[in-house]
């Protein structure tokens, strides 16, 4: 099915901490924002595929950890963009979202921090969904690619 | 179609309707009728409008109405009384300008079934726009039968089982779907069965094939009809007005000209949820009883039984954005 964000990707206000959130593609560097830059709250509204709001549950997801997307070089060790995990406070589903250009920095950081802290049996659940949870051997990672490669916060 | 003559008057059902002439049935032959002014005036002043009723755009009697009519010496005939309608299939007119008034649109009046058509092709299903034919059908209290035309050009191609898919969903919700194909026949000896003994009404956009799909049921018919534009794959509007046909295998049918969109007219947002029979039974279930909008509410019954699979995301969706334009 053909989405086209145009029609769908309209300003909101965060339900999670309130904030008034600009879907300009100028601000937000995405075609589809799909979380709050603050709180980095997300919303359960798609169901098959990003954009197609097509999901009933509308429940608010949380942020639960940092991974990277997987990219077509089989051969890169580590690689691919940062994106941001997000689970239903409701029903449960997981979801993999793009990080948008003003995202919070620190927000982001406290994610991955949450995603370190999750139990053997989350871990174990996103193993199953395909998705693999950054770790502590990953913080400079995860810094490079929020601040840039001559910045590193663990100095 | 029955006739009898009322105090010189006669009674006969408009075939066919163009502007400021009605072609009524009485005994076999279309009389050439006209609105007498009284009628016109009273329908002037019951629509309770402020500006001046345009008589290009707006319209008391429909096609399928059954009216009484004073027959002239010379043939033709003076409409003076529409008879109660028993159903009517109505939209919300196109806006002839910008910022002008919408006003109620009656498509068809007195109907056994509306039929809405789509192409499994050339051009691309809407389903938003069945969904909305079949709110207008629901609201109006008539029966639908879904009609899938042009199925030849998807036999065997990938995208076959995507449409079968959509086809199924339909049917697990009650409405009778047909597959058709006016090139190859598969389907017409289904359609004809439940056309027979109804007036029914073909609603659908240009160039999906309604009056190809006549012409191949009922050959006398002789209807012209067009392919769509190879280049653009849109239609060519080449039916241009409403006009009733009595089929040979009985019933009638009444083919209309394309329609782009299809506004719902006078359906109150809290009734909406009781025109999709797959949530009809889950009204009133809900945390906020019948208050619930089935949107954000929690303890939705609708939204959790979209949730479990009961009620198709897709139709809900439908529900929501014709929620939004009522």
């Amino acid at each position: 099915m053909r989405i086209n964000f145009k029609d769908i990707n309209t300003d909101f206000t965060c339900k999670n901490c309130g904030w008034f959130v600009s879907a300009s593609m100028g601000v937000s560097g995405v075609v589809n924002r799909n979380h709050c830059p603050y709180c980095l709250y997300s919303r359960h509204v798609d169901l098959f595929e990003a954009g197609d709001r097509l999901c009933a549950c509308k429940a608010l997801m949380t942020p639960v950890g940092v991974t990277l997307k997987r990219n077509k070089d089989k051969y890169a060790l580590r690689g691919g963009e940062l994106m941001l995990v997000h689970c239903c406070t409701d029903c449960g589903a997981l979801s993999i979202n793009r990080i948008a250009a003003d995202d919070d920095t620190v927000s982001i950081l406290a994610a991955f921090e949450r995603g370190m802290g999750s139990t053997p049996q989350f871990r174990q659940q996103y193993q199953e969904a395909g998705i693999t949870l950054l770790q502590e051997p990953d913080r400079s990672l995860v810094e490079t690619c929020l601040y840039g490669a001559a910045v590193s916060l663990s100095i | 179609m029955q006739t009898q003559t009322t105090d010189a008057k006669s009674i006969g059902v408009v075939y066919r309707k163009t502007k400021g002439r009605y072609d009524v049935h009485l005994c076999d032959a279309l009389i050439h009728c006209t609105l007498s002014a009284k009628l016109w005036k009273d329908f002037e002043l019951s629509s309770g409008r402020v500006q001046d009723v345009d008589r290009k755009h707006h319209d008391p009697i429909a096609v399928g109405d059954r009216v009484a009519f004073i027959p002239a010496d010379d043939g033709a005939g003076l409409i003076v009384e529409i008879l109660p309608r028993r159903n009517a299939l109505v939209r919300t007119s196109a806006r002839p300008m910008h910022g002008a008034h919408a006003f109620e649109q009656v498509i068809a009046a007195n109907l056994g079934q509306v039929v809405p058509v789509f192409a499994a092709t050339n051009p691309e299903p809407k389903w938003r726009m069945l969904d909305r034919l079949l709110v207008a059908a629901e609201s109006g209290g008539i029966p639908s039968l879904v009609v899938v035309t042009k199925i030849d050009l998807l036999r065997g191609q990938s995208t076959e089982k995507d449409l079968l898919v959509v086809v199924e969903r339909y049917r697990q919700i009650g409405y009778p779907v047909v597959l058709v194909s006016a090139q190859t026949g598969e389907g017409l000896d289904d359609l004809r069965q439940t056309l027979a003994g109804k007036t029914s009404v073909l609603a659908g956009k240009s160039g999906v094939g309604k009056s190809t799909l006549l012409n191949a049921l009922d050959p006398h018919l002789d209807l012209a009809a067009h392919s769509v534009n190879p280049k653009t794959g849109k239609g060519r509007h080449t039916t241009s007005h409403l006009e009733m046909y009595p089929l040979t295998f009985g019933g009638a049918v009444i083919d209309t000209p394309g329609t782009r969109e299809f506004g719902i007219w006078d359906l109150q947002p809290e009734r909406l949820a009781d025109c999709f029979p797959e949530m009809r039974s889950l009204l009133g279930r809900c945390q906020f009883g019948l208050s619930c909008t089935h949107d954000d509410e929690p303890g939705c019954a609708i939204r959790q039984a979209v949730m479990a699979g009961a009620v198709s995301p897709h139709r809900y969706q439908s529900y929501l954005r014709l929620k939004a334009d009522l």
